[in-house]
């Protein structure tokens, strides 16, 4: 340990760049900011020959606040692909393929990610492409037109699910200012009048897409040096210029909400039930708690799930999500009912679970046993540079870093008793409720 | 490999019933160690799969490894087994192909003796209640009659052409099952099918990670107590010639069209022919690729929908996954073409530009430069098959299955500096052809499709917003590119009766 530390300052000496030693996070890892606020994230790690490379953009459908636009995170991700003057789409793909990249990307609700696995030997190619199109993106009109059929083939092949149309039915009833009202694939009515958005594209790409928003976390078989030096080669002349959106927060919910939604076809209902939570934040007692409690209430050990799963078969699907977002989530519970008579009773059970939760205190060992769960399941998780990368990604689009990773896995630790029975009351009221029932159309 | 053949030959000899309580012969085992790999990968490969299912039973196979994946153990209930797990953040599941069922689980090693005697429970000690069966079969049954029927036409469209082009053989049928198959499943079919296959002759262990001999010799006595028999050999499947282009169209109130087509295949990995034509298969379509050409013409260029791909084996699951699958390997493979959903009015002209393109290629081959970039592509591309221990050891039961001597993803990079464009080229001739392919079809108004495909109308198509001359005239020659389609060779079938039995 104090070798690492010795040599950290070393690195912060002679580079600008610190390399951090942890106690939880089981690879040593290297972190600097360009002067343009880059911020590069190395992680040398035993990988055979391969390097994961991600590309993080701290902005995601959260950021489309402007009406009309919902799905344009998305739908620009596409752009991402068509190319440079440099290196336009086609000669981009055939670089790519010519490696034998495994390249794709993905948008959130709050960050767009760009991912690449690729052989070591073809990492300073990758630097220069993958800085290139950040720095250089340009396509004609008429291939954002193109693009815009993609991206609408990708909702129609995704819609025929009930769980689309319960997302998009939840999000747009409980929200009623912030853009987390909208999916990230959006709204259908938008996605149709993307091809008009041309103009708007490149204001998208001039705001967002800047060195301040964007985080690169590189893992694998790599030399953190060299690596480094590529990347303030290749990034160092990108251009301030990142323009925060203008997000209107949430205002608290006063009242329990609730709505249907008919699927066209044929499914077993499904119940929604939805509260306002707290954004990500590992100082939040309360909150990282409630990031148990969701598992403790209704994952597959708890009492709900073995009484309405295993012993009843009342449900196939019971689960809770408690996420980790910028802004206020919907910390929700959701039931796939077999039989539409039963939905009320399943409904009635969540809140008697709740309520037991506000009034009595969890088991410890079941407490423990979670925590303890918690921390293998991360570990065993960061096996390859992919997960590492990947694994980090959400963390750092919403903290900036990776640092923060330290940080919760301790808070989770430091979880109380008390603490679960402080989230239940705190978080599962019925003012900040909201429910939706989704139905099929045929039976 | 000789020695391996001399034993098969010593165990073919001695009778089943004097091997009882032997252990099972750890050279068997297929080993993957790792040594700083802090976990530990099983996946006890047991020689049975869907073209097991008896006939009116289809979905045992399926069911019988949730069973013993998902159930109570006559040590543990499945609440018990569930809590007990829990700590170790560990599990195991069973996966189940045509003609092999994986359990499989892994472990970090600071919870290996917790762990283990629970996955043993789960393969000796099943408990096969009916609360299990009735839980099980229910999940079973929604996911026949209202998931794939309903919530994924992609995969409905995969399931119908699987089912189609190997129709009245073993293969004949997903390994989800039919509803009336699943629905007559008793607890007594599951027990009966257990005992017969899941016999210590019918097991391969395969064991990768940090593990140490101590364990491999604990896992042969513990296996040991399977129960005896050799289950007859399933004949490999015969599908009857394709004749011309057979269709079967779905017909229900789809928002879009989705297109699955293809035919069987003979060649299997392992092969010299598979290599090439592994090449042909990447430049026409690698999985969820933009490498893809069918991607580029129909996605690319004219925005029709989100993904076309081409496979020369079997790839369940395909709109799930990233990389191909292991453990889905098969005696007989099978051609496919995936068309995602494409807008309803450009279904037809969708179909029409894939083919012309399969026709293309199966007329001219490879260009050498397609050849060469594919090569190049495939030689590093093959290295994020299997990045993890538990994919990497998938890969080795898989090549115990093929028969193939050493590693089929090494091979796989090796051939890429050996096989030559005429080699690639002459293999798309002798296994590939145009003209007989079933077609499946998910769609709505499922006549009317059928009318404009035997009468072989035009299919031009018109854009929303503006497209280059090059693509434009090129869609002149796909709206009307020849699919001669006989009318008694079109089944339109509702949604409802599809996968019934």
């Amino acid at each position: 340990m104090k070798r690492i530390v010795g040599y950290c300052l070393i690195l912060l000496l002679l580079t600008g760049s610190v390399a951090m030693a942890n106690s939880f996070f089981p690879y040593a890892y290297t972190k600097e900011v360009l002067p343009n606020g880059l911020t590069i994230f190395v992680i040398p790690m035993e990988s055979p020959g391969l390097v994961a490379y991600y590309s993080i953009v701290r902005t995601g459908s959260r950021d489309e606040y402007e009406p009309g636009k919902s799905g344009f995170a998305h739908f620009f991700e596409h752009m991402m692909f068509r190319g440079t003057e440099k290196y336009p789409g086609p000669v981009y793909d055939s670089l790519m393929t010519d490696i034998g990249a495994d390249a794709n990307a993905y948008t959130t609700d709050d960050y767009t990610a760009y991912h690449l696995n690729f052989a070591k030997d073809d990492l300073e190619k990758v630097i220069e492409l993958e800085s290139d199109r950040f720095q250089n993106l340009s396509y004609a009109e008429r291939d954002f037109q193109t693009e815009a059929g993609a991206v609408y083939g990708e909702y129609r092949k995704s819609i025929t699910s009930p769980f689309a149309l319960l997302n998009e039915k939840m999000q747009d009833v409980a929200y009623d200012m912030h853009t987390y009202k909208h999916t990230t694939i959006g709204f259908e009515a938008d996605i149709k009048k993307m091809p008009e958005g041309y103009a708007y594209s490149k204001s998208f790409y001039q705001r967002y897409y800047r060195p301040e928003n964007v985080v690169l976390v590189i893992a694998g078989d790599i030399a953190v040096q060299g690596t480094l030096a590529l990347v303030r080669t290749y990034y160092g002349g990108w251009t301030k210029g990142y323009v925060p959106p203008t997000i209107n927060a949430e205002p608290p919910q006063t009242g329990e909400r609730s709505a249907g939604v008919t699927y066209p076809g044929r499914t077993l209902p499904v119940l929604d039930i939805a509260y306002k939570g707290d954004r990500f934040n590992p100082d939040n007692r309360t909150y990282v708690a409630a990031l148990l409690l969701g598992d403790l209430a209704f994952g597959e050990t708890s009492e709900l799930y073995k009484k309405l799963y295993i012993q009843e078969q009342k449900v196939d699907i019971l689960d809770a999500s408690i996420p980790v977002k910028r802004d206020t989530p919907l910390f929700e519970i959701v039931a796939r009912v077999k039989k539409e008579a039963d939905l009320d009773a399943v409904r009635e059970a969540v809140y008697a679970t709740l309520l037991q939760y506000q009034t009595t205190l969890v088991n410890a060992r079941r407490l423990e046993d979670l925590k303890r769960r918690q921390r293998y399941q991360f570990l065993m998780n960061l096996d390859t540079p992919d997960r590492v990368a990947g694994g980090l990604a959400r963390f750092v689009a919403i903290t900036g870093g990776i640092e923060i990773v330290e940080k919760l896995y301790a808070a989770i630790d430091a979880v109380t008793l008390e603490d679960i029975r402080t989230a239940a009351t705190r978080y599962f009221v019925p003012e900040g409720r909201t429910v939706v029932v989704l139905k099929g159309s045929l039976q | 490999m000789k020695a391996m053949l001399a034993l098969c030959l010593v165990l073919f000899l001695i009778p089943a019933a004097m091997m009882g309580g032997q252990p099972v012969d750890t050279r068997a085992f297929v080993q993957l160690p790792v040594k700083n790999d802090p976990t530990i990968a099983f996946r006890l490969w047991f020689k049975v799969g869907s073209q097991n299912d008896p006939k009116g039973k289809e979905g045992l196979a399926s069911l019988t490894g949730q069973m013993l994946a998902d159930a109570s153990t006559t040590h543990n209930t499945y609440a018990q087994v569930i809590d007990r797990l829990y700590p170790l953040a560990a599990g195991y599941t069973a996966s189940v192909s045509t003609e092999m069922t994986i359990i499989s689980g892994r472990v970090h090693k600071d919870n290996l003796a917790a762990y283990y005697p629970l996955l043993m429970d789960a393969v000796l000690a099943p408990a096969f209640l009916q609360e299990d069966l009735d839980r099980i079969k229910s999940q079973a049954l929604n996911n026949l009659e209202t998931t794939l029927r309903y919530a994924s036409d992609e995969e409905l469209g995969k399931a119908v052409l699987y089912n189609e082009v190997y129709a009245g053989t073993p293969y004949g049928h997903i390994v989800a099952g039919t509803v009336e198959g699943v629905k007559s499943i008793t607890l007594d079919d599951v027990k009966a099918f257990y005992k017969t296959h899941y016999t210590r002759e019918n097991v391969v262990p395969g064991i990768g990670g940090g593990f140490d001999q101590e364990l491999i010799d604990r896992l042969a006595r513990d296996l040991s107590a399977l129960p005896a028999g050799s289950p007859a050999a399933v004949p490999v499947a015969e599908p009857r010639t394709i004749e011309g282009f057979r269709v079967t169209i779905v017909d229900k109130d789809a928002p879009a069209t989705a297109i699955s087509m293809g035919f069987p295949m003979n060649v299997l990995r392992g092969s010299r022919e598979w290599y090439a034509l592994a090449i042909a298969n990447s430049w026409l379509g690698e999985h969820r690729n933009a490498s893809s050409h069918l991607y580029q013409v129909i996605r690319e260029e004219r925005g029709l929908n989100y993904g076309d791909y081409s496979y020369i084996e079997h790839f369940p699951r395909g709109g799930f996954a990233q990389m191909p699958p292991q453990n889905a390997a098969r005696r007989k493979q099978i051609f496919e073409i995936w068309i995602r959903p494409v807008p309803r009015e450009a279904g037809y002209f969708a179909l029409r530009a894939a083919l012309r393109e399969f026709n293309h290629l199966v007329e001219h081959g490879l260009s050498e430069s397609e050849f060469a970039l594919t090569r190049s592509f495939l030689r590093n591309y093959v290295l994020h098959y299997a990045p993890t221990t538990m994919q990497r050891l998938g890969y080795a039961l898989d090549d115990r299955f093929y028969g193939i001597n050493g590693s089929h993803l090494e091979t796989f990079r090796k051939m890429m500096g050996e096989i030559t464009r005429d080699e690639v080229n002459a293999s798309i001739r002798k296994h590939w052809q145009f003209g007989n392919m079933h077609i499946a079809v998910i769609t709505r108004n499922g006549a009317g499709f059928r009318d404009a495909l035997v009468a072989g109308t035009p299919s031009p198509i018109t854009y929303k917003t503006a497209k280059p001359e090059s693509v434009l005239n090129v869609d002149k020659q796909i709206e009307v590119f020849p699919v001669p389609v006989k009318r008694e060779n079109v089944k339109v079938v509702p949604v409802g009766e599809v996968l019934q039995r």
